[in-house]
């Protein structure tokens, strides 16, 4: 009894000694990559990875001398390798666990996204939450060594956050995840876009690379996210305009909440707040030809009166909605047929619409369906409805 | 001490029987044996036997010796057949007195405090109550102190003590049941409980685990709980300790057993369960919303004061991917520089603040504000501006700390306290499975633990639905209906369920 108890808790302390050798690793053992830009760079994979000096980024310990992140690039045959390459510049292993963005160079994604997925879902480190982007005519390496606005000093944090807020109020961008993108690329019926991401201002200088950059009142380069990216399977095919992107998220359903304008009876405009969308997709098949309607429903307030109008009237409120309801009905339109005559990818998910509802009919339709998605008629049918007109009900006076 | 000397009856010789007294408590100065004549004509010799500043030595001599030489006025005292017969029914007007005719016994009574008559020509005496002894007084109880409720605690005087109990519970069934144990101090202990109302397997029980304590001394009720618990090798006490009256009265009434030490403040109370030591005595005073609310936050204190530093330490080198992005790099930021893994940094601050709460209760009054001053510094901010630990370390310590103090009961929360060192460990070894695994092997200790047969974890594990009208809740008072359910099995009903009806309305 004695000698077994004298065991235990000689194997108990055992427990404490054994810990240095387990996969334990302190918080400064690490070093967390926030974001990983993804290159070719002739027959190998140029990896970048922009990871943070947590010493800067606190207040009170930072010199304000050191960068508060760091981009570090390195080559491989493959990602896993590249990535482990990368130890030899830095000091700590790569985190990716709390990776934030991945940025595709525009020459990779045209070449095909679809190996590198592997590693990045593979990979038990990282979770699959982290918004996928392109970069928009440039190598991913150059956004990952852009200096960003003060309010968010950590660039992929900054990125993520505009995503997170453009998304929410203008609508033109998605956050594609990786587990949306690969079930995409999977997936026969629909394909993926991905947002994209470019430099504004003097791009060829390399004064977005340094702390100069922020320190001005007009930033030398600017980061900015844009548009959507049109892939089919996993190249990139092209780019849609703003106008577009937004048809595209209101077909999808992403719009939160967006800003348009319409034209009003007496010359002037007048601009009116999506505060909700609901969108419906159904698909049929009749005579064998693939059709879709688009349901569309939005409610909007007043936003920006600026002309003469009485909106105290009911008439004027269903002329309002009227109009907003042709004008998004012609952006809808407008991003549908670029898509179709152009791009020829179904990005919409018309293909998935009509398995839905037909799956027989599917079954024929998906051998050759990248030549029939340009043919699919598309029913589009929106109504507006417009809620509140604001706190005030005439415009102010300027006569 | 040999008890065959001890068991010597008294001699009929006053002189010699003054003299052996003397002798066995070798003329130990305290020890008073005044002799003195009773009887005008025919003298009797007598002597009164005390031990000085137990017995009321003002009353012995001026009430006691007056009204005993007054008493052959009346009676002839050397023809009585049975003198001290005499003195007792017609002199002495003193509630207690018993006859003596050994010297153990005398021994016994003039040590607590008894003061004894002994009258020459015969081997008997009379043990006559005269007990009166400086104490403290009843002051607020400092160990459980309340806001509201009753601000009287026990003091080191077992009377006392009970008779702060029968002011709560006037009723005849609440029975008193005492014992002498120790070989030594022959420490007096009381056990109370309500007849009819207490389960009487755990009274027998109760009874025999004291009457096999076979030791020299008994200083404090500690003793008596470590001698009589179920169990030894637990971190968790198994019989509850108060210094409030009430809560031994509502203890009673719940059909537990009190035991009362002489010399301590603190009451036993038998059987003890594991939610009793997170309830307060004040929660049934409170409005019961408001109660229910406190338990939840102690239930709460209690998961951050096991398990704050070992999360802390498991999330902080196992489980990176478990913190919001934002909160890793500031906590990777405060970490940058400090030389020490997170675990040795947690023990080193939680051994830290032990030390400074060990000598915050240790140290004389006087200077307990300059340790309170270096410690704060010491842990707050020198060790962390010196790059040894963390900021939030600090915080992770701090309000481990605080949430320790929640636990109402002391001994209760210095089990948790201890417990949370083995955790720091298996969080440091295997991380969050590590923390989980102890949390199970804890669950299971707690499930095997009995508390004179009762499963310690009642009434979670066995739950008792009926109980848990006052467990982690605290239904309003017309709610409480029955007592719990394994400890009085009988006289289960508490007030009658159409009164409280009629109340809700």
């Amino acid at each position: 009894m004695k000698k077994r108890f004298i065991m235990t808790v000689i194997l108990c302390f055992s427990f404490l000694l054994q810990s240095g050798c387990w996969s334990r690793r302190e918080l400064n053992d690490i070093a967390i990559a926030l974001a990983l830009g993804i290159d070719k760079s002739g027959d190998q994979y140029s990896i970048s990875v922009q990871i943070v000096n947590p010493g800067e980024v606190a207040a009170k310990t930072g010199t304000g001398k050191g960068s508060i992140v760091l981009t570090q690039t390195e080559k491989g045959e493959t990602l896993a390798e590249a990535l482990r390459r990368i130890t030899t510049k830095t000091p700590r292993k790569i985190h990716l666990a709390h990776l934030r963005i991945v940025v595709f160079g525009e020459e990779i994604a045209k070449e095909g996204i679809g190996k590198t997925l592997d590693f990045l879902s593979r990979n038990h480190e990282v979770r699959a939450d982290f918004a996928v982007l392109v970069a928009k005519g440039l190598q991913a390496e150059k956004i990952l060594r852009v200096y960003t606005v003060p309010q968010e000093p950590i660039p992929a944090n900054k990125i993520f956050k505009s995503l997170e807020t453009s998304d929410k109020v203008w609508a033109v961008t998605a956050i594609v995840t990786l587990d949306e993108l690969i079930s995409d690329i999977a997936n026969e019926g629909k394909y993926p876009t991905l947002t994209g991401i470019e430099l504004l201002g003097d791009i060829d200088s390399e004064a977005g690379e340094t702390r100069e950059n922020v320190e001005r009142m007009k930033p030398i380069v600017v980061l900015r996210t844009a548009n959507l990216a049109v892939f089919k399977k996993d190249k990139l095919v092209g780019w849609l305009s703003e106008t577009e992107s937004k048809g595209y998220n209101y077909i999808r359903g992403n719009v939160k909440g967006s800003v348009g304008q319409v034209a009003c009876p007496n010359g002037g405009k007048l601009s009116l707040e999506v505060i909700r969308t609901k969108a419906e997709m159904h698909g049929k098949v009749i005579d064998g030809q693939p059709q879709v309607d688009i349901q569309l429903r939005i409610e909007e307030n007043v936003g920006d009166v600026q002309c003469e109008i009485d909106l105290t009237k009911p008439e004027t409120i269903s002329l309002l909605e009227s109009k907003a309801e042709e004008r998004v009905k012609g952006i809808l339109e407008g991003s549908i047929k670029k898509v179709q005559t152009k791009y020829k990818s179904d990005i919409f998910g018309f293909g998935d619409a009509i398995r839905r509802s037909d799956p027989a009919a599917w079954n024929t339709l998906k051998q050759d369906w990248d030549e029939k998605f340009p043919d699919v008629k598309v029913n589009v049918n929106v109504t507006v409805e417009i809620r509140r007109l604001g706190t005030v009900t005439d415009t102010v006076d300027t006569k | 001490m040999g008890k065959s000397e001890q068991q010597l009856p008294l001699s009929s010789e006053l002189v010699r029987n003054i003299q052996r007294i003397k002798e066995t408590l070798g003329n130990s100065t305290d020890l008073v044996a005044r002799e003195f004549l009773i009887g005008s004509e025919e003298c009797v010799k007598a002597a009164l036997i005390y031990t000085d500043g137990l017995a009321d030595s003002r009353n012995v001599l001026e009430a006691l010796m007056l009204k005993l030489r007054e008493a052959p006025l009346k009676q002839d005292l050397s023809a009585s057949d049975d003198p001290l017969r005499l003195l007792k029914d017609y002199s002495i007007s003193i509630g207690e007195i018993n006859p003596v005719s050994d010297f153990d016994s005398l021994f016994f009574a003039v040590l607590s405090g008894d003061t004894v008559l002994l009258l020459d020509g015969h081997a008997e005496g009379l043990i006559i109550d005269q007990r009166a002894w400086e104490d403290r007084g009843i002051k607020e109880p400092s160990s459980q102190s309340v806001i509201r409720g009753p601000k009287d605690g026990f003091t080191e005087t077992l009377r006392t003590n009970t008779a702060l109990i029968r002011r709560k519970i006037r009723d005849p069934n609440l029975w008193l049941e005492s014992k002498i144990i120790g070989r030594v101090t022959r420490t007096e202990i009381g056990v109370m409980y309500i007849k009819g109302i207490v389960s009487e397997d755990i009274l027998k029980e109760v009874h025999s685990r004291l009457d096999k304590i076979d030791t020299d001394s008994i200083l404090e009720s500690g003793y008596i709980e470590e001698l009589i618990q179920d169990e030894t090798l637990t971190p968790f006490p198994t019989i509850f300790n108060t210094e409030r009256p009430d809560t031994v009265a509502a203890a009673l009434l719940e059909g537990r057993v009190a035991i009362i030490v002489d010399g301590t403040p603190f009451v036993l109370i038998i059987p003890a369960l594991f939610s009793q030591f997170y309830q307060a005595s004040e929660d049934y005073y409170h409005r019961a919303d408001f109660a229910t609310v406190i338990r939840i936050i102690r239930y709460i204190c209690v998961f951050i004061a096991l398990l704050a530093p070992s999360l802390y330490i498991a999330i902080t080198t196992f489980h990176h991917e478990l913190l919001p992005t934002a909160l890793l790099i500031g906590l990777a930021s405060q970490r940058e520089g400090v030389p020490f893994p997170a675990f040795v940094e947690a023990v080193m601050m939680e051994v830290t603040f032990e030390i400074l709460r060990e000598a915050g209760v240790r140290m004389p009054r006087a200077i307990g504000q300059s340790v309170s001053i270096v410690g704060t510094l010491v842990i707050g901010q020198a060790a962390v501006e010196a790059g040894l630990v963390s900021p939030a370390m600090v915080i992770v310590v701090s309000i481990t700390a605080i949430s320790n103090f929640v636990v109402p009961a002391f001994n209760m929360a210095i089990s948790i306290r201890m417990l949370r060192f083995p955790f720091m460990g298996l969080a440091a070894s295997f991380g969050l499975f590590g923390i989980t695994v102890g949390l199970i092997a804890l669950v299971l200790h707690l499930c095997g633990l009995r508390s004179f047969g009762i499963p310690y974890l009642t009434p979670f594990a066995p739950i008792i639905i009926e109980d848990q009208k006052d467990n982690v809740f605290r239904l309003p008072h017309w709610a409480l209906l029955s007592r719990p359910h394994l400890i009085s099995q009988k006289n289960r009903i508490r007030q009658a369920k159409r009164l409280s009806k009629e109340r809700v309305k």
